[in-house]
């Protein structure tokens, strides 16, 4: 048993980041899954990529919790396949999910961390995050499937029926006030509101913690500096979220559910709100202690655990590690691979228009087409930079200290 | 119209309207249950258990007070009523008429007032109505003012026939209360009589939980009135600091704590204490006689408490200090200081664990934390644990859902620690009346010194000397393998030494706690430190020759130290009787007073040091450094011999014979390398090292070791002027959060003592553990060696370190207002900068200054060979006198008699000042007059000293000049009459003083030789003298002859006189004035100490001056 949470907690406090990165991979699976298509010259390439990474875990020993957690969510979709949309399989893993969390509880860490009357909501968020996600995707399974032989989806059958507005609409929504009154009262009496002794500004509590719908902007300022994590990055996040129906023009799937008409469409969405801002808040309430150091869900919060901060930029990378030579003196020289680096990354667009997403750049045209994919590389350089710090300890990308501009 | 086809529901209506009714159902439960736990709140249990309680107790008094009762006089006051009545029915014909006539009477006089009041408002109307009438000019302004004054002649009439009316309705009124004035008084004589129950009755009624008091407490109800509500009290003075501001506290502690300030719910031992304390008060009659009759009342009601069946449990506890604390008429009343201004705590809090209430012990925090979990039963269940009693149990059982607070920045202190909270506000003090622990804690930190080594910047414990003495002159005094072994363990060679233990210590060579490896490492390093430090010592040490005294005898001078006062700061013995066993046992600092601690111990003397540098020391000890705290007893040179002879017996010579490691040269070289390269590189040092010889290293070394472990901070020593304490600063530690202790891993060990001490996860448990066993918290810590923790072991008791503690945690950052501050006014300052030299010079090693003090007493068999209580000095000194008293004592020999000596202690003339000044100040007298001058006039002299023999004051008293060379001789019959020489009194005592003192001696100074010629009167007050009556005696008749011509023959005023003892007093003072000598010589400029011996020629070369310069830093 101990053997196991160790090997958990080591699991989750190493490879968090190879989970986001497995992540992306498990979506792409994904959508060759539902097409079918793993047994396909894509599905080869992806089994391939797994073993490349297992191969890499030899040398660079966290890639192997990153090929174990690839090839177990991989081959778990892959056996599951369609059946995943069933709902005696969605009940199981529900049943089993939380069978996880409350035998966990049994452990006195676990209990410490979960049971905090703050941290109780956040808890019950993870589950209902879930199951409305697995029940948005079966609906659209279903429906897909229907089109798939020819046929229309569910709720078209029913869009022409009239419906009352009493009782079919607002007796219902009453029945949901009273419902949730009586929630919320219950609540607020088992679970003690979370109030502290007055706020000292010389004494603050450790871990400082943001409100908890904040706290993946918190987790960010890990990863990159402030102007970013706390400006530019929020700024695009509610920028992006306004720009989506101009961007998005797809006409199909409106009013029903389906993945097969929108895969990229739900899958960047599930990927940026699920993998990357519910995913950071639930990292920054349950594994984020003392210091804003990483503890696995069963570790005792000690605030004495100590981290070696030994953590470099690219330059140092680049120069001294791979080339031998002292830093240069002049920061653009010393910066050049950072910056060119940076500059590849967002001139990326143009080429992606002419390679493998020619496709989205017809359909979309040039402008929507920049922005929208602007938009993904942006959101795509946090899981990008947090992989290379797990990894390889990198600091910054581009570092001019001169300026006071980092990346 | 053709009927619509039927839309078909999206849901069953059925099933709808059953959910409907179950969630209705469901909210209506649960809004109970809101209400439920909204009301259940766990304060108001204690208040209802408290009215419970008060109930039991006010029936009990109920039942006492009706046995008490007068069962015959109530009946015949009963009879006595129905008599009357009886009475009245009998003349019903006339009382009716009476009754009728005043009724008739009342209508008439409602008429008539009415009149009036309506008259004299239209009158002033009216007065408008002229006045404006003339201010407009207009025509019927003469109109208007006849009317006016019509009226007024109107209004006039009126009340005179008010006033009329008003007579004869008064007239009926006494004409009926004839009647019934007899029934009237029966009554209220029964009222009289029942007075103590009907109250008793009416508490009653406000204390149970039925009727009235049920409704106003009804759940939903409750907001209107409820007589469960927290209260609170609003202290102004004390303020909490939320960030930016300062607002005051406000305690709800007594909203649990409900019978804090009444008494009557006291613990069964308080009860018995205080009862004990009353008893005896009444016993010495110091409770006046008003107030006996209550005090009685309270030992019974506090027996009633000790034989009650059940004890009374906190929080309904009586505070046990009623008389200081919280009482209304105490110093501290609560409407000003609540609780959390002494206790602290979260002032606002009424749960009681968010109160910040701290456990005392693990047995205590383990019963209060029996915690309820989040989603346990117990917590689901609480309003049926309510409900049902259930609370109760739990009550016993004293689970009350406690939890440590890290964030609460005043957590109450312990139990032990409680007159930590005295701190804040008694600072400006020397002594805190009332508060022994208090007071004696802190002397306890001036005397261990903690302020030396720890900043501590309040006025108590700043402006004090190092506690250690002068190390410039080491060599003079002492040799290298002595200061080794001292440095190495001080407790080998004395058991009371308060120099702390530096080495060897638990983190570093205890068994347990260190592996053996690392060990063996620790010991060698240890010794390179011990062997450095005494090397730099010897080498920065001053090299004078001291030239030895005379041959002595150490018969005599065993005598001399035991009789001339060395034993008031001093002790010569190590060895002591264990109160327990019996068995002779080494000797610990607690087993002597305070006082006696201030000098060392005396046992090993001639070991430590040598013939030579004792003689001039003991003569001098001023000329070995100058901020010695040893004052000179001004030996003769054959005194001072003989002293030296009689040290020089108490060896200890095993002590020098314990073995003492060599130094190794590469702990030596390891250890200095490790400064080295703080600044140079590995290989500079390395070169700097090969330079240096080893003694040159060792001398290096035992700089850097000396700055490492802070011996500079108790002691001066050459190259570390200026430097800074060594340890954190303790100003403010109380307040210091508990995040920033580091607690280590230890959680509990075995101290010195053999006693199992626990270290709880709080910041007075954390101080006493500190202070007690300063290494503990390096227990399997893993550090380098430089990085482990060095604070000394100074062998603390644990009441030794209970005290130290309360210091340390009452050192707090607290806001009070400043008028909260005790001793803040100028003539208070005054007094406590004098209290400070008095506490600074250890005074009360001999004298009782303030009431307390003279640990020489238990030296001395015979009380009149004590020196003198000075509790009346400032009364009763003269400040010139005293001035030149105290900066040379032999200006005046006042109680010759005496074998202890005061000492000179060159005081600066700023010091002996502040030491006048406070004296005088506390005696409320001007430091300054001119009663010296004063020449009484002949008769009053003649009549004196007539009083003089008949109260025959000559028996003890010599009135025979002393030799007026000054200084006085004193004569022979001085010696042996141990009463002071009267015609000193002219120097020296205050002019009013001497009557008052001849008046009431024994209550100046309880025990004194000097009778009490002038007894007080209980009756009156006054003093009965004894003369009143004896005059007229024939024993007195030559007297009476010699006294009848100073008041002219009438033996009426003579008579009169003689029984007036405040006259006869002043007279006796005029008489003592007039044989007065009225010169003294001057002191001599005193505070600068002789000249020391100067050394011819060094014996030993000085050290070499190459070794430093070049190396530090």
């Amino acid at each position: 048993m101990t053997f196991i949470k160790d090997f958990i907690n080591v699991l989750s406090a190493s490879s968090i980041s190879f989970l986001l990165l497995s992540f992306v991979f498990a979506f792409i699976v994904f959508f060759n899954l539902l097409d079918g298509k793993l047994k396909s010259k894509g599905g080869y390439a992806f089994i391939g990529l797994g073993v490349v990474i297992v191969l890499a875990g030899l040398v660079i020993r966290p890639l192997l919790y990153l090929g174990v957690a690839y090839f177990l969510i991989m081959f778990g979709l892959a056996t599951l396949g369609g059946r995943l949309w069933d709902s005696r399989v969605g009940l199981r893993l529900l049943i089993g999910g939380a069978a996880a969390f409350f035998l966990s509880m049994l452990d006195p860490n676990f209990y410490l961390i979960a049971a905090k009357p703050d941290n109780v909501p956040i808890g019950a968020m993870i589950f209902l995050l879930g199951i409305f996600t697995w029940i948005a995707l079966r609906k659209a399974y279903l429906n897909d499937k229907q089109i798939a032989i020819g046929g229309i989806p569910w709720e078209k059958t029913e869009s022409d029926e009239k419906l009352f507005t009493w009782p079919d609409l607002v007796y219902t929504e009453m029945l949901c006030m009273i419902l949730l009154t009586i929630v919320m009262v219950l609540w607020s009496i088992v679970l003690r509101a979370p109030l502290e002794e007055a706020a000292n500004p010389t004494s603050s509590p450790n871990p400082a913690k943001a409100p908890w719908y904040f706290l993946g902007l918190q987790e960010m300022l890990v990863y990159f500096d402030p102007w970013l994590a706390g400006v530019v990055l929020p700024t695009l996040i509610i920028v992006g979220l306004m720009a989506i129906p101009y961007i998005d023009t797809n006409p199909r799937g409106n009013g029903y559910y389906s993945f097969r008409e929108r895969k990229w469409e739900i899958g960047i969405f599930l990927y940026g709100f699920v993998v990357l801002w519910s995913f950071l808040i639930i990292t920054g309430t349950f594994l984020r202690g003392p210091n804003w150091n990483f503890f696995g869900p069963y570790e005792y919060w000690d605030p004495n655990k100590l981290v070696p901060l030994v953590n470099v930029d690219l330059s140092e990378i680049i120069w001294v590690r791979t080339l031998h030579m002292p830093l240069p003196k002049l920061w653009f020289i010393r910066e050049i691979f950072g910056i060119g680096l940076v500059l590849a990354y967002v001139s990326l667009p143009p080429v992606m228009a002419r390679g493998p997403f020619r496709r989205f750049y017809l359909k979309m045209g040039a402008p929507r087409f920049y922005v929208g994919s602007m938009l993904f590389l942006i959101m795509m350089a946090l899981p990008i930079k947090m992989v290379l710090r797990w990894l390889f300890n990198l600091k910054y990308i581009v570092h001019i200290q001169e300026i006071f501009f980092n990346i | 119209m053709k009927p619509q086809e039927p839309i078909p529901h999206n849901y069953t209506m059925r099933s709808l309207n059953w959910i409907f009714l179950w969630s209705s159902v469901a909210l209506l439960a649960v809004t109970v249950l809101m209400v439920g736990y909204d009301y259940i709140r766990g304060w108001k249990w204690f208040q209802r258990e408290f009215l419970r309680m008060q109930q039991e107790r006010i029936e009990s008094d109920l039942q006492a007070a009706e046995q008490d009762q007068n069962k015959t006089q109530l009946a015949a006051l009963d009879t006595q009523v129905r008599q009357n009545e009886v009475d009245i029915a009998r003349h019903r014909a006339a009382y009716v008429l009476a009754q009728k006539d005043l009724d008739s009477w009342e209508g008439e006089h409602y008429k008539a007032d009415e009149d009036y009041r309506f008259a004299k408002a239209n009158l002033d109307a009216q007065r408008y109505n002229a006045e404006t009438s003339i201010v407009q000019k207009r025509a019927d302004a003469a109109a208007q003012q006849a009317e006016y004054k019509r009226q007024e002649t109107h209004v006039n009439d009126l009340q005179l026939n008010l006033q009329e009316v008003t007579r004869k309705r008064d007239a009926a009124k006494a004409r009926v209360d004839a009647w019934l004035k007899k029934i009237k008084d029966a009554e209220d004589k029964k009222k009289e009589l029942m007075a103590e129950i009907d109250l008793l009755n009416k508490q009653l009624e406000t204390v149970k939980l039925a009727g009235g008091t049920l409704v106003l407490n009804f759940p939903m109800l409750d907001f209107i009135n409820p007589t469960f509500k927290v209260d609170q009290v609003v202290i102004p003075d004390m303020f909490m600091d939320v960030n930016y501001m300062h607002v005051p506290r406000v305690d709800r502690c007594m909203t649990c704590h409900r019978a804090i300030d009444r008494p009557g719910f006291e613990s069964k031992k308080e009860a018995a204490r205080l009862a004990a304390e009353l008893q005896q008060k009444l016993d010495t009659f110091q409770i006046v006689a008003e107030k006996r009759k209550d005090a009685e009342d309270r030992i019974k009601q506090l027996k009633r408490i000790q034989e009650a069946e059940l004890d009374t449990l906190n929080p309904w506890r009586t505070h046990p200090k009623l008389d200081t604390f919280v009482g209304s008429a105490s110093p501290h009343p609560l409407l000003e200081f609540g609780c959390t201004s002494c206790h602290r705590g979260m002032d606002r809090a009424t749960e009681f664990g968010r109160a910040g209430h701290v456990p005392p012990n693990h047995t205590m925090e383990a019963r209060w934390s029996g915690n309820w979990g989040v989603f346990s039963w117990g917590n689901m269940l609480r309003p049926w644990r309510y409900l049902t009693g259930a609370a109760e149990v739990d009550n016993q059982r004293r689970t009350w859902g406690w939890e440590e607070n890290e964030f609460n920045e005043s957590p109450m202190f312990p139990r032990q620690y409680y007159e930590a909270g005295c701190i804040k506000c008694h600072a400006g003090q020397i002594g805190v009346d009332q508060g022994e622990k208090i007071t004696k804690a802190e002397a306890t930190v001036e005397l261990y010194g903690c302020y030396a080594c720890h900043k501590i910047n309040n006025w108590r414990f700043t402006d004090l000397r190092k506690p250690g003495p002068d190390l410039n002159g080491i060599a003079e005094k002492t040799t290298p393998e002595w200061a080794i072994r001292w440095i190495s363990e001080p407790h080998n060679f004395r058991s009371t030494t308060r120099m702390p233990s530096f080495f060897y210590q638990r983190n570093m060579v205890d068994p347990h706690v260190v592996p053996a490896a690392e060990r063996a490492q620790n010991i060698k390093y240890q010794d390179a430190e011990v062997h450095s430090i005494v090397a730099y010592l010897f080498a920065k040490s001053t090299h004078r020759v001291w030239q030895p005294g005379p041959a002595g005898d150490a018969g005599r001078g065993k005598q001399l130290v035991e009789s001339i006062g060395c034993m008031g700061c001093h002790v010569d013995t190590e060895q002591v009787k264990d109160e327990k066993s019996g068995a002779m046992r080494l000797a610990k600092r607690d087993d002597f007073p305070l006082e006696r601690n201030y000098g060392f111990n005396l046992t090993g003397v001639g070991t430590k040091t040598h013939a030579a540098w004792i003689y001039n020391w003991i003569k001098n000890p001023k000329a070995y450094y100058a901020d010695a705290p040893m004052p000179s007893l001004r030996l003769t040179d054959q005194e001072a011999a003989d002293i030296t002879a009689f040290l020089l017996t108490l060896q200890k010579p095993q002590f020098l014979q314990t073995p003492v490691r060599n130094v190794d040269p590469r702990a030596v070289h390891d250890l200095a390398k490790g400064y080295l390269i703080n600044t140079l590189t590995d290989r500079d040092a390395e070169a700097k090292l090969r330079s240096m010889p080893l003694n040159e290293q060792l001398v290096y070394l035992g700089q850097r070791s000396i700055e490492k472990y802070g011996c500079y901070s108790c002691h001066n020593i050459n190259g570390f002027e200026g430097l800074k304490p060594i340890g954190t600063e303790l100003t403010t530690e109380g307040s210091k959060a508990l995040h920033l202790f580091d607690f280590g891993f230890a959680h509990d060990y075995v101290a010195e003592d053999g006693k199992h001490e626990e270290i709880l996860h709080n910041v007075p448990s954390w101080v006493y553990n500190k202070v007690r066993n300063p290494r503990i918290y390096d227990d399997t810590r893993t550090k380098s060696y430089n990085d482990k923790l060095k604070m000394p072991n100074f062998h603390l008791s644990e009441d030794e370190a209970r005290r130290i503690t309360t210091i340390v945690v009452g050192l707090t950052k607290d806001m009070v207002s400043p008028n909260r501050l005790a001793a803040q006014d100028p003539h208070m300052r005054l007094i406590e900068e004098g209290r400070k030299r008095v506490s600074q010079h250890n005074c009360r090693a001999c004298h009782v200054v303030d009431g307390r003090g003279r640990a020489i007493a238990s030296t001395i068999a015979d009380t009149n060979f004590l020196p003198p209580d000075l509790s009346p000095e400032g009364a009763r000194a003269q400040s010139a006198f005293l001035f030149n008293f105290l900066k040379d004592p032999t200006v005046m020999k006042i109680r010759p008699w005496l074998s202890v000596r005061m000492p000179t202690f060159h005081f600066t003339d700023a010091e002996a000042n502040q030491l006048v000044t406070y004296f005088a100040e506390e005696g409320k007298g001007d430091p300054f007059d001119t009663t010296r001058g004063m020449q009484p006039s002949p008769q009053n002299v003649e009549i004196g000293r007539q009083v003089f023999t008949m109260l025959r004051c000559a028996q003890c008293h010599v009135t025979t000049p002393v030799n007026p060379e000054n200084p006085p001789v004193p004569n022979v019959a001085d010696t042996t009459s141990l009463a002071p020489n009267l015609t000193l009194a002219r120097l020296r005592l205050r002019h009013e003083w001497i009557p008052d003192w001849v008046r009431r001696p024994n209550e100046m100074i309880p025990g004194t030789r000097m009778p009490t010629n002038f007894p007080h009167d209980a009756a009156s007050g006054g003093f009965i003298s004894p003369l009143a009556n004896a005059i007229d005696t024939p024993a007195f008749a030559q007297y009476k002859a010699a006294l009848l011509p100073q008041f002219g023959n009438d033996p009426v005023r003579l008579k009169k006189t003689m029984g007036d003892a405040v006259a006869l007093t002043d007279y006796l003072r005029d008489y003592i004035w007039s044989i007065g000598i009225t010169q003294m010589r001057a002191a001599g400029t005193g505070g600068a100490a002789p000249p020391a011996v100067l050394p011819t020629q060094p014996s030993l070369p000085p050290a070499k001056p190459s070794v430093n310069a070049a190396l530090r830093r």
